[in-house]
């Protein structure tokens, strides 16, 4: 019985590389959810031969891991995700198999070593693009007193007590605030991770219930993801 | 058309699953627009989910692009939600490749896969932005075009389309655009090319034929009225099967699909001849790929998208002539790359234990199987020429290698069906049951489920049951009652059909051209989605059939003469008249027919259409 000891499937090795590429969705891809994006990046390597690491359990599969997910819709040049392979790979080599069985608006920016926790994401920063039916001025002054009050409370739905008030106010900070020729940017950072995440679509929900004007469109990029004191995450 | 798109990005995070309004997949094609010469909107009319799955489509789409300078895009039905997302920002409904509202195409081409679509297509086209009547549309383009098995009656939706192309589109489906192209500098009108359209085989205008009435309803005459038109248009068929074109590139969507897989064709028509079963008639002959093709297609399909899976297409894949060293050689290769290789439509009659083995080696999990009837003379009645015998022997094999599920189909309704029929299928799922437990139990699963699936009979044109009534509501809601009654054991599960949707399914399947103003007026109360429960409404299609004074028994309940002119008797699918009255008195005479591949029972089909066990 000691073959038994061995794993059936090959691709069960126990030495694996791990990667760190970071990674642009943008344009058409924006709108492919969290899951789906997944999926599609299993069919990626699949179609690139590249040779993945197989977790070890009951249902082997590829470990593909997204330390911090990106809201659908927002582009984002500076997304992580890690993998595993069972040889070791040229991280230049690396990038350019993966790109060239890319869909459009996917693309590996860089690929590297790990060298932090995930749990060392504390913030990502922001630059919104809204436009709506007041001037970039009117708007950009709405934002300033909107971010002025108090207390923003928004609801926050927990499993316990059901749907909670919280006030997000502490955690917004303001970067820059620009009114353009026609649309007003808003430049945020947010906390960001599994401590405490706050979504730029709160904090817009929570604009758009205190303005008075409507808001035609919403264009938002994630530019940064840092560590508590503010370091790049690597 | 910058302004769709820029429309589109603040509505896309409004709705479901996105990813299906925006294109960008892999494997999607997208040309320059200043070097294509004609553009062919592709349209499925069912949403996404389930049009991405369709085989023919990733056929169409890859021949159609292959030409420098014909471009072919994919168009969907929204999702209700979408959809009135749509309209209410006013845009039209648009190709996912170059997101150009299809209203500019040269051909805006449905395939009509099942009649619950037949609104869908209503719908599409008044998203466009166009008049659903094809008479109202009077410019030459978009030429609207139909195809797919529901061509073989396209009579209840004859006033909306200006042609129907018969049979298999991989070679007319060029004809017509390379006709098309050679035209366009002339500025014709629509009539004039439609005239030259209909001189290419299997091109069938409906505009250019004059339908008669008797007294009594039925159809009187089919007569055309321009020299152009045909008296009889044949379907097409592709005689080398084995080099008919396949795509070396499928496009691979970003949000799960129905059959989200790799897909190949092993071989089309059937050799069965089930007497119910429109594809194993209007398919033929049968016609298979060699074992190289096959594996060649597997292969790069496999190494394009990154699947994990690979489906083998067929009617009926157990009866390749080559199976074993077919299976053999495709799952050498799947194995070595961790490929699932899943096998539907395998006929229990030739399973043999090889492979079986050979699918428990991928994954043991359920076992289908079509017994369709519950008793050997009924059985015997619809020609599937399946013994209960056969059906134990594989269940027992099958259980012995430790599978859990075993899936039962069965009809309700079918022509000289009895109660004692119907209590048929309820002993033979017992039976099923019954078998596990007898498997010794360090050999069977943990545990066992039998699925019963009992759908309605609804009889089809060009089968040897077009000329039968279909049960009435109110008797199939009895025979399904009966059935329930008859189930004793908790380990059988029973499921079935709304009454009311094969009811509309069988009317349209076999209705004429009067039915165009019933479909008209259901859409019109807003009909559409017709095949998702959530969305189907027979009150208003009752309501559609109420104003228009259509008498629905009439098409669903009424027994035609062997000489009974049908709606669809000019629409020759090579299989004669005089064939299909006389396995329909073999059926009421349970008398069985042999398959082709015992030898051939004369359907009409010629030899030269390259079936495999033809002459």
């Amino acid at each position: 019985m000691a073959d038994m000891l061995l794993p059936k499937n090959q691709a069960l090795r126990l030495t694996r590389y791990e990667y760190r590429l970071v990674f642009e969705k943008k344009g058409r891809a924006r709108y492919i959810s969290h899951l789906d994006l997944m999926r599609a990046f299993q069919r990626v390597f699949k179609r690139a031969g590249i040779p993945l690491w197989y977790t070890q359990g009951f249902n082997p599969h590829a470990y593909l891991m997204f330390p911090l997910a990106l809201p659908l819709g927002t582009d984002s040049s500076v997304e992580p995700l890690d993998i595993a392979l069972i040889e070791e790979l040229p991280f230049d080599e690396l990038r350019d198999r993966i790109n060239a069985c890319m869909p459009e608006g996917l693309r590996i920016v860089s690929a590297g070593k790990p060298e932090m926790k995930h749990t060392e994401i504390a913030f990502a920063e922001y630059v919104i693009r809204l436009v709506t039916d007041r001037s970039p001025k009117e708007t950009a002054e709405a934002f300033r007193s909107f971010l002025s009050a108090d207390r923003i409370e928004v609801e926050k739905r927990t499993k316990k007590r059901g749907i909670n008030l919280v006030d997000i106010k502490p955690h917004i900070d303001l970067l820059f605030l620009e009114a353009g020729e026609s649309e007003t940017s808003i430049s945020l950072r947010l906390p960001a991770g599994n401590e405490f995440n706050l979504n730029t679509g709160v904090v817009l929900d929570a604009f758009a219930s205190v303005f008075e004007g409507k808001i035609d469109s919403i264009y938002t990029t994630r530019t940064k993801i840092l560590t508590k004191t503010g370091e790049y995450f690597i | 058309m910058i302004e769709i798109k820029e429309k589109l990005e603040q509505l896309l995070l409004k709705t479901q699953k996105p990813a299906r309004y925006i294109g960008g997949e892999l494997g999607s094609v997208v040309k320059d627009k200043s070097k294509v010469d004609v553009r062919f909107a592709f349209c499925f009319p069912d949403i996404y989910d389930v049009g991405m799955s369709h085989l023919g489509m990733k056929i169409l789409y890859g021949l159609k692009n292959a030409v420098p300078n014909y471009w072919c895009e994919r168009v969907f039905m929204p999702e209700k939600d979408f959809e009135a997302l749509m309209r209410e920002n006013d845009i039209p409904l648009y190709a996912l490749e170059s997101l150009d509202p299809i209203r500019d195409f040269d051909f805006i081409g449905f395939t009509l896969q099942y009649e619950l679509s037949f609104t869908n297509v209503l719908e599409m086209l008044d998203l466009a932005g166009l008049p659903v009547y094809a008479k109202d549309r009077k410019e030459l383009t978009p030429i609207v075009v139909g195809g797919g098995p529901c061509v073989c009656n396209p009579e209840p939706i004859a006033d909306f389309f200006d042609l129907f192309i018969l049979g298999e589109g991989e070679e007319v489906n060029l004809e017509l655009m390379r006709l098309y192209e050679k035209m366009k500098p002339l500025s014709p009108t629509k009539e004039e090319f439609l005239r030259e359209a209909a001189k290419i085989e299997g091109i069938y205008v409906p505009r250019f034929y004059d339908v008669d009435y008797n007294d009594d309803g039925t159809v009187k005459s089919i007569t055309p009225n321009v020299p152009e038109a045909k008296e009889r248009i044949t379907k097409r068929v592709i005689p080398d099967f084995d080099h008919a074109y396949y795509p070396d590139s499928f496009v691979v969507p970003f949000t799960q699909i129905v059959h989200d897989r790799v897909v190949v064709e092993v071989l089309r028509g059937c050799i069965r001849g089930c007497r119910f079963c429109q594809a194993g008639f209007i398919y033929r002959p049968f016609r298979e790929k060699s074992i190289g093709t096959i594996a060649g297609e597997t292969r790069t399909l496999c190494e394009q998208t990154g699947y994990e899976e690979v489906s083998l297409s067929s009617l009926s894949t157990s009866d390749h002539t080559k199976i074993t060293e077919l299976l053999t050689s495709l799952s050498d290769y799947t194995d070595k790359e961790n490929i699932n290789l899943s096998l539907p439509s395998l006929r229990i009659d030739t399973m043999s234990k090889e492979i079986v083995d050979r699918i428990a080696a991928v994954r043991k999990s359920g076992l289908t199987f079509a017994p369709e009837a519950g008793t050997q003379r009924l059985r015997d009645v619809i020609n599937k020429n399946i013994t209960e015998d056969e059906i134990i022997r594989t269940c027992r094999l099958a259980f012995a290698e430790g599978y859990q599920t075993v899936k039962l189909y069965f009809m309700l309704g079918l022509p000289e069906e009895t109660d004692e029929d119907i209590a048929g299928i309820a002993e033979l799922a017992q039976k099923v049951v019954d078998l596990y437990y007898e498997t010794p139990k360090e050999q069977r699963g943990k545990s066992v489920q039998v699925s019963v699936s009992a759908s309605t009979f609804v009889p089809k044109p060009f089968t040897p049951f077009e000329f039968e009534p279909q049960a009435t509501p109110e008797e199939i809601k009895r025979k399904q009652g009966f059935l329930l009654d008859n189930i004793k054991s908790k380990k059988i599960r029973i499921s079935y059909h709304q009454q009311r949707v094969s009811v509309l399914e069988g009317i349209l399947a076999r209705g004429d051209r009067r039915l165009s103003k019933v479909i008209y007026t259901a859409w019109s109360k807003g009909c559409t989605l017709d095949s998702w429960d959530e969305h189907f409404r027979f009150d208003l299609w009752q309501e559609a059939f109420d104003e228009c004074g259509t008498d629905t028994a009439f098409y669903a309940n009424r027994r035609r003469g062997y000489d009974e002119v049908m709606p669809w008797s000019h629409l020759d699918y090579m299989i004669s008249r005089r064939f299909l009255v006389n396995e329909n008195k073999k059926a009421h005479e349970a008398k069985t027919t042999r398959n082709c591949a015992e030898g051939c029972s004369g359907c009409g089909i010629k030899k030269e259409c390259g079936g495999v066990y033809c002459g």
